[in-house]
């Protein structure tokens, strides 16, 4: 059995001390002159006027208003819709419901729709509402409409919705 | 060398000696109980009975009487040995293994000064890891085996990748070094590792700070240096070949290497496999924001992977000149998780679950080539060190292929390819001017040529040369006092490639009209960046204690990604915007260290203090491009402070404690994420380590139960886009055992190890698939066995 030097131990010890004291300095002087954001935006179409809502059925030919609802706790800043072909069946949507998918096709002249948006004057809360005709003499088919959302921080919150465009 | 032996034994095994009855010939050999290689000019003798072995290590002793006698065997650098035989009608041939003795390694301490000793005395604060810490502690790659000493950390992928990261700091700004030749990889993204066969390594030099003094552009946070081997003994060959079973993937493993040396000339050559399934994780569900993934069995679908490492090395030595060429490929394929890849959840067709040892779309394959030479040449006060180095980096990666924005279906899954070579040469001349100085002048060039191929772009083609030159001296006040200060600079300059999409685009002018265009994705463009690095530092050896010091100042040029990227990364679904005006990055660092050891006890703390006047990170704006958030590479000033604690102690002879915690604190002062940490911050984290050592028992020898109890706390520190991650605690416990199986071998090592003892769920904040909430691997009880060849 061998002993420790309690003298040479205390000595150590202060060595010790010394960074913790180091670090606590350093995580107490730190970051309260600035206010972190740290919260993301939220974004939905879960409400009477939200477009489109799951296993929509869209007609070419027709203009529908996409409408969706977004807040941030601090500042919005950027939204954007992304219409793509699904005829490869690469994603389910991330709303509840399970959609009936056609067959497995290529794409001949599928519908794109991409369009990026600013949201001025920092507001926390906003309805998007972009008014989308689907064209004639695009592909018709399973259909993913996605929006996205991003504050001014860089934060980003997305949603995804399997939609249907019918002749 | 391996048939000489056989020969030997097998000469003695098959004729046996019957001589007159009244006079007998002793025949025998003498062996080296660690090699089992013949020991040539051993002496035996007993009285007026002598021989010397001959260079089969045979010896024969004539004309002796009926009797017992004792001889004695003894030998240069081998502990002597007294035996006792029995000589009549039944004695058969005798077989003397001699152990290596310490003295042998005493004699070289007087020349030079121990390994240890040198650490303690220069100003650099450096850890050495040795071949056994590697052993005892091998996970699945390299950089998650070296995570256990406190101040490092990896970025996994997967159960088979992983990133090196020194405090807090990874990606580039680490440079790992082996054969004294910077090893180029995992520089292609997020999901792509090391490419080094960890097995067959003798010793790691790690160094947790600014390095770019000697090391160059790359380490500015640290260095991994892997030294060249000890080259092995004259006229000694020797083997092992290590068995790896694991259950969590299903992982075999098997990796054998030879070396062998006559007089001048030397060899050694190694091969490694790897096969292993996908890992398990402690849960069947994996909820990523609104998606939810089931998991089959607990498999994370499609992590499977293989490697295959293959090296040779030819060496020459003598009084002045020591030279090496070494010839290595590692080749790998690995799987990435088949849901989402990044941040891209997908569905697929493929049955990913009909095996769990099948890799399917996404996945890539990696090959590493290299060749390095290193010669050292003595010349009276001078000795002058050559590297040189080629090396050439292969990675495909490979997902289905489907349309994206406005790119169409693409024709293959070869999404991108990127083949580079690199060409290296490191010149240094060592001298000491007097008693008391060290001096050492290098030069460091290094040229790279990156090819790319593929459908998606991310990082164009680039030729990128540096030259850096520098001096340092150490020197020595007293021997308990050494100061070391040391200067460089570097010039460098990266030519990037245009690339202009395959396909068009769809663009809306302001005038109403659309047109369709082949975007151009990368402009020709020449940069260059110059830039000084220093370094000064002080060590102070009190009795037991040890004082460092040192003040550094260190450099990364930008990488051509974070220059020149301008595409959609679109498993990461964001658009990532390089900066043509970035600066080089410079980093201040002031690290201490404080060691105090005693036989019973060791403490020390090495704190820091470092800031970044440019630090570059990818930052995620609020805009889009095409639906993507942009992702631009940005520069601001970074504060850090932190470091490590670490204690040991011997309680009883045979029980061992070690204590280590490390912490990290960082901030962004400027810019657009002012007041935030910087991605991929490690969390305070501790770890406590015990280790009892049993009597032997039957065949067992030293046998030794370890446990570690690793503490790790939350992370609410974070940067977009990443999540904060909570505490967790993990109990690993492993045995540790020499097996006696066969007398007179040298013994088989066997190591059994539990990981994750308990099944504990919990996310690690730096791992690649942290972001997609997918926990770490579950239990693994993991087997290895090295059989000494």
């Amino acid at each position: 059995m061998r002993f420790l030097y309690p003298y040479k131990m205390r000595f150590t010890l202060k060595y010790y001390y010394s960074f913790l004291s180091m670090l606590l300095i350093a995580s107490c002087t730190s970051d309260d002159s600035i206010d972190k954001d740290e919260e993301k935006p939220t974004i939905t179409v879960n409400y009477t006027d939200g477009f489109p809502q799951g296993c929509s059925v869209l007609t070419k030919g027709e203009t529908y208003n996409f409408r969706a609802q977004v807040t941030d706790n601090k500042a919005l800043a950027s939204y954007s819709i992304d219409i793509h072909n699904n005829f490869d069946h690469h994603t389910h949507d991330d709303q509840v419901t399970e959609c009936d998918l056609e067959e497995i096709k290529d794409a001949v002249n599928p519908f794109i729709f991409m369009e990026n948006y600013t949201i001025e004057n920092e507001l926390t809360n906003y309805e998007i509402n972009v008014s989308v005709t689907i064209p004639n003499d695009i592909d018709a088919g399973d259909y993913h409409c996605a929006y996205s959302v991003t504050d001014e921080t860089g934060w980003q919150a997305r949603t995804s919705i399997d939609i249907k465009i019918t002749d | 060398m391996l048939k000489k032996t056989l020969s030997v034994w097998l000469c003695f095994s098959l004729c046996t000696i019957a001589f007159a009855q009244d006079s007998f010939l002793i025949k025998g050999a003498v062996l080296n109980a660690n090699t089992l290689q013949p020991i040539d000019g051993a002496s035996i003798s007993r009285g007026n009975l002598f021989s010397i072995t001959s260079n089969t290590g045979e010896f024969t002793l004539k004309n002796v009487k009926q009797g017992t006698y004792n001889l004695v065997v003894s030998s240069m650098g081998f502990t002597s040995k007294t035996i006792t035989i029995q000589v009549d009608s039944m004695l058969k041939d005798v077989i003397i293994y001699l152990e290596e003795s310490a003295t042998n390694l005493d004699e070289v301490e007087v020349l030079g000064k121990s390994k240890k000793r040198e650490l303690m005395e220069t100003p650099v604060v450096s850890y050495s890891v040795s071949e056994t810490f590697l052993e005892e502690n091998r996970e699945n790659s390299l950089m998650q085996t070296l995570s256990k000493i406190p101040g490092v950390s990896t970025i996994n992928i997967g159960s088979g990748q992983s990133k090196p990261v020194i405090r807090g700091l990874g990606f580039n700004r680490v440079a790992v070094v082996q054969n004294g030749i910077k090893h180029e990889a995992q520089q292609w993204g997020n999901d792509h590792g090391l490419e080094i066969d960890q097995y067959g390594i003798e010793n790691i030099q790690i160094i947790k700070g600014p390095a770019s003094l000697v090391y160059g552009s790359d380490a500015i946070a640290g260095v991994v240096d892997i030294q060249p081997n000890a080259i092995p003994s004259i006229h000694s060959f020797s083997g092992d070949i290590n068995l790896l079973g694991e259950t969590n993937n299903d992982l075999l493993g098997v990796s054998a290497g030879v070396q062998a040396r006559n007089h001048n000339w030397f060899y050694r050559g190694r091969l490694t496999y790897r096969d292993y399934g996908d890992y398990k994780v402690p849960t069947d569900q994996i909820s990523y924001e609104n998606y939810i993934f089931n998991l089959h069995d607990n498999n994370l679908r499609n992590t499977a992977g293989k490697e295959a490492d293959a090296s040779f090395s030819l060496g020459y030595i003598n009084d002045n000149i020591e030279s090496e060429t070494s010839f290595s490929n590692v080749n790998a394929k690995n799987g990435f998780f088949a849901n989402a890849h990044g941040l891209e959840v997908r569905t697929s067709d493929i049955d990913y679950d009909r095996s769990n040892r099948d890799i399917d779309l996404p996945y890539h394959k990696v090959n590493h080539f290299k060749i390095t030479n290193n010669t050292t040449i003595q010349s009276e006060d001078h000795t002058f060190y050559f590297d040189l180095g080629y090396q050439n980096n292969l990675r495909s990666e490979h997902s289905e292929s489907i349309p994206h924005g406005y790119m169409p279906k693409p024709p293959n899954t070869e999404e991108r390819v990127f083949n580079k070579n690199t060409y290296a040469l490191n010149v240094r001349d060592a001298f000491k001017p007097n008693a008391a100085h060290d001096m050492v002048f290098g030069i460091n060039m290094e040229f790279q040529d990156n090819n790319i191929g593929g459908w998606g772009f991310l990082i164009p083609e680039y030729n990128r040369f540096t030259v850096g030159a520098f001096a340092f001296d150490t020197f020595e006040v007293t021997p308990d006092l050494h100061f070391l200060a040391g200067l460089r600079y570097d010039y460098g300059f990266v030519d990037t490639k245009a690339y202009y999409d395959w396909f068009p685009s769809t663009i809306n002018n302001e005038d109403g009209s659309t047109s369709y265009v082949y975007l151009q994705r990368a402009q020709n463009k020449s940069l260059d960046f110059g830039n000084f690095s220093g370094s000064v530092g002080l060590s102070y050896i009190l009795n037991h204690t040890t004082f460092k010091i040192n003040v550094g100042k260190s450099f990364r040029m930008p990488l051509a990604n974070e220059l020149a990227s301008d595409g959609v990364n679109y498993h990461m679904y964001r658009y990532e915007k390089g900066n043509l005006d970035l600066d080089p990055e410079s980093s201040y660092q002031l690290d201490l260290d404080i060691d105090h050891t005693t036989n019973a006890f060791s403490i020390g703390v090495s704190p820091f203090v470092n800031f970044f006047e440019n630090f570059i990170y990818l930052n995620p704006t609020s805009a889009y491009y095409e639906t993507l958030q942009i992702y631009e590479y940005t520069q601001s000033k970074v504060f850090r402070i932190g470091g490590e604690i670490r204690a040991s102690t011997t309680i009883f002879e045979n029980l061992k404690l070690d204590a280590s915690s490390e912490y990290v604190y960082s901030r962004q002062t400027s810019g657009a994420k002012e007041g935030f940490t910087i991605p991929f911050s490690p969390p305070l984290s501790s770890l406590l380590s015990a280790r009892y050592q049993f009597k032997d028992l039957l065949f067992l020898s030293k046998p030794q139960l370890i446990a570690d109890y690793k503490i790790t706390a939350s992370q609410d520190e974070i940067v977009p886009p990443e999540e904060k991650t909570p505490g967790y605690q993990l109990f690993n416990m492993s045995f540790i055992s020499e097996l006696n199986l066969f007398k007179n071998n040298s013994p088989i090592e066997m190591r059994v190890k539990l990981n994750n003892v308990f099944n504990t769920k919990y996310f690690d904040h730096t791992s690649f698939y942290r972001l997609i909430d997918v926990p770490e691997a579950g239990r693994n009880l993991s087997i290895s066995l090295t059989v000494p060849l």
